[in-house]
């Protein structure tokens, strides 16, 4: 039974912020071919743009803080939400 | 110069809240700074706590704090290819550890803390943190706050280290952690439970995975070198999914999370201290894996402690530059002995065979000996030989490896 990413992000608690707690700079991941960020993140908030850039969906974010180390180019900027994800049960 | 507090404590989790506790019992004044509207609310954790850190601040802990179910049995399970699979389990009827539920638990510890006159300030997030001349100014939400001590417990990411420039994180030292917790109520007595480790069950990746029994659910998760998802094939956010599939768990789904862990073992620790700053539990790697425990809570607290009372020292001896007292007392304490202690089969558990080639050797080699033929049989040592060349492993080395485990 595969579960749909979001709908087990749903499960959790968000209270998102209006400004984005990640900043890209999406010229630098034109240079990028790995992506690491896409690969790293549990939650699919780093997604490839088909023009080479990254898509952030930061809505999704866990704040694991694995974005932190992801981006070998210094292009990810993450400092932790005021607000965000919340756990119930964990 | 007048300050908020003796002590600002960055992070109300299980290191933060143990550090209150020890400190404002000693007679200093003591906030913490919470980013969540609860303590709890932030925290991941596979789910098992070994208890005796926390009998030291609680005696009567296992009567009154929100514990699950004593570990009772631990299993691990190595699964390779074609079915084969290794198993091994060892029951004993003991509290010496038990599974937790982070969001329950450290409510708990925050409310015991609060009762003891600790102030806990919630959904405060640090920004910055800076240093003057003898003081450092943490800045956050809600405006700015200074102190003559800092304590870091802001979990493996480590804020205040990282805002005063003194901690860079590296992928070779973290590991990611995905977990789920199910609606599924374990088919034991009340006071047992399980804890499963398992290897073999996420490809290529470094890493392994866990069950645990709680009261009414399981908690199942992965852990992963970070540097090892930098090539996966699979996203990361499918890999938990596929490891309960593997072990044919189903169930209702009622929490997805994911935490970084830190994994630097006794000798690449760094950053325990610095002027005016003290830095506890996850924050300063504290972390032990040496294949028979992977602790991190207990350490967490027991560091709590001693830095509660290193704080005393401190403020006695008024001068805030003499932050190393902590460590001295720290060695002194089972967390840098026990660390200490574990170097060797940290080590040797961070090697890629461990993961990648050597549970396919041993499933080989059993399978061999396991099975009768009319080829005739060989030597357990030269099936063992036979597997290892096709691995490409030094059979030495291995043996090498597993014994270092246990020496």
């Amino acid at each position: 039974m595969t579960v749909n990413l979001l709908k087990r992000l749903g499960l959790n608690k968000y209270n998102v912020d209006k400004n984005s707690h990640i900043q890209v700079n999406t010229d630098i991941c034109l240079t990028c071919k790995d992506k690491p960020c896409t690969k790293v993140c549990p939650a699919g908030t780093y997604e490839p743009s088909p023009d080479g850039r990254i898509i952030v969906h930061y809505e999704r974010c866990l704040e694991c803080g694995a974005a932190l180390v992801a981006c070998p180019y210094g292009a990810i900027k993450f400092t932790f939400p005021e607000g965000g994800i919340s756990y119930k049960y964990g | 110069m007048s300050f908020d507090a003796d002590v600002i404590i960055v992070g109300g989790g299980l290191a933060g809240l143990s550090t209150a506790i020890t400190a404002n019992r000693e007679g200093l004044s003591t906030i913490v700074l919470e980013r969540g509207e609860y303590s709890g609310s932030k925290n991941v954790s596979g789910g098992r706590m070994y208890t005796h850190a926390l009998l030291q601040l609680f005696p009567d802990a296992l009567e009154r704090a929100p514990l699950e179910r004593p570990v009772t049995k631990e299993t691990y399970e190595v699964f390779c290819d074609e079915g084969k699979k290794i198993t091994f389990s060892f029951e004993h009827k003991t509290k010496n550890s038990y599974t937790i539920l982070r969001a329950k638990f450290d409510q708990w510890l925050a409310k015991e803390a609060e009762n003891e006159g600790v102030l806990i300030s919630y959904s405060t997030l640090v920004t910055n943190a800076r240093r003057e001349k003898d003081y450092i100014v943490v800045e956050t939400n809600r405006g700015e706050l200074k102190a003559p001590l800092i304590v870091d417990a802001g979990g493996v990411t480590s804020p205040v280290s990282r805002f005063l420039g003194i901690k860079k994180l590296e992928p070779k030292t973290l590991m990611l952690g995905v977990k789920e917790i199910l609606d599924v109520k374990p088919n034991l007595p009340e006071d047992e439970g399980e804890a499963r480790t398992i290897m073999g069950l996420i490809g290529n990746l470094k890493g392994g995975g866990f069950v645990y029994t709680n009261k009414d659910t399981l908690s199942v998760g992965v852990t992963i070198k970070v540097e090892s998802l930098y090539n996966s094939n699979l996203p990361s956010h499918e890999i938990v999914e596929r490891f309960r599939e593997a072990l044919g768990i189903e169930g209702n789904i009622l929490e997805y999370s994911a935490h970084l862990i830190p994994y630097y073992g006794y000798d690449k620790l760094s950053n325990l201290y610095d002027r005016n700053l003290i830095v506890v539990g996850d924050a300063a790697g504290f972390l032990i894996n040496d294949g028979f425990n992977i602790r991190g809570m207990d350490l967490a607290i027991g560091s709590g402690i001693v830095a509660g009372k290193a704080l005393k020292k401190i403020k006695e001896m008024n001068d805030y530059s003499k932050t190393d007292i902590y460590y001295e007392m720290l060695k002194e304490s089972f967390v840098l002995r026990d660390l200490k202690t574990a170097l060797r089969s940290f080590k040797v558990l961070n090697e890629e065979e461990i993961f990648t080639k050597y549970p396919k050797i041993l499933c080989n080699t059993l399978s061999k000996l396991f099975t009768v033929t009319s080829d005739g049989k060989e030597r357990p040592i030269n099936v063992l030989i036979t597997e290892s060349k096709n691995e490409n492993v030094n059979t030495t080395k291995m043996l090498s490896d597993i014994m270092r485990l246990f020496i």
